[in-house]
């Protein structure tokens, strides 16, 4: 691995890390379990478009686990790796088939599989299909977080790539 | 098809006003009354919550307290040792309301149609 490399996942990390931890100062304004607008996903969407998918893997789960350290909840650890995962994968194809310009729509689709990928998870960990009674409300959320994260993406990608 | 554009834009959309359409339809369809409490897999107790007497439950799971209030069949996490006090912010619970979940404690109070699940698990 070159250092130029290394240094913009490094980099890109950290950037997510920052989100991350301004984000957890945000209280959570709805009552919905498992629900965060997710801004870190901002440098995932961003990566998916920009880096090799090897990479976005290495710096998705690096995220996930200083994330889960520094917010100190290690039982929500299973269901943001299980999210963050299926969210990646599904992106990861979708980048294929979704142009540049339609960067949101990538995101909101990421977002619906993350909350699909963190209730599965939910409901292993829990030994209970009752979580996913709120998948539906999950989504509708995910979906106006992921746009809005898929926005922020779209605009970072234009501008700091060139083609 | 996979690469049109318009394709996942409608994909997209569909996503989003399917999960609204299922979330209005449970949100308003759901009248179940009896509560199921489940604590890491295993259902600990089921009850009619109508005509429940009023009464204060109690669960423990690796040393942290969930106490559930129950009253005038209604029902309320009122503490949880837990980081983010989500379930108690859900506040009092009729019949048909949505699961509550204390996802730190492993447990979970859902509504459902009547106790024979209960039994058979």
């Amino acid at each position: 691995m070159d250092t130029k490399r290394l240094t913009r996942m490094a980099l890109l990390t950290s950037f997510a890390l920052i989100i991350f931890v301004i984000e957890l100062q945000i209280p959570p304004f709805l009552p919905l379990p498992g629900f965060k607008l997710g801004l870190a996903n901002i440098v995932t969407v961003y990566a998916v478009y920009v880096l090799r998918p090897a990479d976005c893997a290495l710096i998705v789960i690096a995220r996930i686990l200083l994330g889960t350290i520094i917010a100190g909840n290690p039982m929500a650890l299973a269901m943001s790796l299980s999210g963050g995962l299926f969210c990646l994968i599904g992106m990861l194809l979708l980048s294929k088939v979704i142009d540049r310009r339609h960067i949101w729509v990538c995101s909101i689709l990421g977002a619906a599989l993350h909350n699909l990928g963190q209730t599965a998870a939910a409901s292993a960990v829990m030994q209970t299909s009752a979580v996913f009674s709120y998948l539906p409300f999950l989504i509708v959320a995910g979906c106006a977080a992921g746009l809005f994260t898929g926005i922020m993406a779209q605009a970072a990608v234009n501008r700091l790539t060139r083609k | 098809m996979i690469r049109n554009q318009r394709f996942w834009v409608a994909v997209a959309a569909f996503v989003f006003l399917s999960a609204v359409a299922a979330s209005i339809i449970l949100y308003f369809s759901r009248s179940e009354s009896t509560v199921r409490i489940i604590q890491d897999g295993k259902v600990v107790t089921a009850f009619e919550l109508e005509g429940h007497p009023d009464e204060e439950l109690v669960f423990e799971y690796e040393g942290r307290k969930n106490i559930v209030e129950i009253k005038d069949g209604r029902l309320r996490m009122r503490s949880a040792d837990c980081p983010d006090k989500l379930c108690e912010r859900s506040g009092w619970c009729g019949k048909g309301s949505l699961p509550l979940i204390c996802l730190p404690n492993r447990l979970v109070i859902e509504f459902t149609a009547s106790d024979t699940d209960a039994v058979a698990r």
